[in-house]
């Protein structure tokens, strides 16, 4: 009886294992295949607890520069800066989950507001990062419209241009345009 | 006797002054940056940040935002928790808007994440000046902690 029972939960345990790693529960292989250029030197960050001494341009679009950071724990993060002061980020965001395939993009785009009575913001800047096979951000307007249509390239989206107006979210598409996440 | 107490008297009066300059150099010495900062809600917690919460010091938003006094801010960092709880990718259902503000308006991004830490300099949000550093309740629940640095 001992037996036939150990012998059970070792099968269950055996299924459970394959569902699981079948099921894409243990590894996400949402991924930036952009490793960026050399090594470049980050200074001018005061902050206690994401300690960056180096990263790597994964690009410079419209006067931006896009990098991709580690903390000395090896922890990864992301960052923004002006292209006239490269190895200066002026955002870092560090976070874990980024890329996974249930988070493939993560915005820093810039919104402003001018009204006090109500939380409508517009956008004055457009850039972020996306995992591989996400090919363009959509941004929509409050009442679902599309209002700003943004395509990625090396894992890096940016705009020159960005309409006025409120923006309420936005989504990722694929290569067919088929929505792939959309923005809480 | 009395030039014996007088000889120590001397003595002291030499150390006190010796230690009154020590410390007025030491405190000169001091980096001009650790004069200015502001924490929400403290400097070593977190809080929760709703629809309701003000720090009631004329923020942008009377409600649903924290707000430091105007100065001339380095950057603002922010860390959020998965509190009450993040998805297997680390999302919370809180959103908070973090960045700068003035008189005219009211700049920042967007994050969702719980375990995250942040940091923003105003320059990057194209504003200089005297700001204010905010974080500004969007949605949901969100656990944090704010800081700026001047």
């Amino acid at each position: 009886m001992k037996v036939a029972l150990a012998l059970l939960l070792v099968v269950g345990a055996a299924l459970a294992g394959l569902l699981v790693s079948r099921g894409g529960a243990s590894r996400d292989t949402a991924e930036l295949s952009n490793r960026g250029g050399p090594t470049v030197a980050i200074r001018g960050l005061r902050m206690k607890l994401a300690t960056i001494r180096t990263g790597h341009v994964l690009a410079t679009r419209h006067g931006r520069v896009f990098y991709r950071l580690r903390t000395v724990s090896g922890e990864p993060c992301f960052g923004v800066g002006f292209a006239t002061d490269v190895g200066t980020p002026g955002s870092v965001v560090c976070q874990r989950g980024f890329p996974a395939g249930g988070d493939p993009v993560l915005d820093l785009s810039v919104y402003e507001g001018t009204r006090h009575d109500a939380l409508e913001l517009s956008l004055i800047r457009v850039e972020g990062f996306a995992a591989d096979g996400v090919a363009a951000i959509q941004f929509f307007r409050p009442n679902g419209d599309i209002a700003l249509t943004v395509p990625v390239r090396g894992n890096v989206y940016s705009a020159a241009s960005i309409p006025r107006g409120p923006i309420a979210g936005y989504a990722a598409v694929d290569e067919d345009g088929k929505r792939v996440w959309r923005s809480p | 006797m009395t030039r014996c107490i007088l000889e120590h008297m001397k003595r002291f009066v030499l150390f006190v002054t010796a230690c009154v300059c020590v410390a007025a150099v030491a405190a000169l010495a001091r980096p001009t940056a650790a004069s200015a900062s502001w924490c929400w809600p403290s400097c070593s917690s977190y809080g929760l940040l709703g629809q309701s919460t003000s720090t009631y010091t004329g923020c942008w938003f009377s409600n649903g935002e924290v707000c430091s006094y105007y100065n001339s801010w380095f950057n603002l960092g922010m860390a959020k928790t998965c509190y009450p709880g993040c998805d297997w990718n680390f999302n919370t259902t809180g959103v908070v808007l973090y960045g700068f503000e003035n008189h005219d308006r009211i700049r920042g991004r967007f994050s969702s994440r719980g375990a995250v830490t942040l940091y923003v300099r105003p320059a990057d949000l194209s504003m200089s000046g005297l700001l204010r550093a905010q974080v500004t309740w969007y949605a949901g629940t969100n656990q944090v902690n704010a800081a700026a640095i001047g």
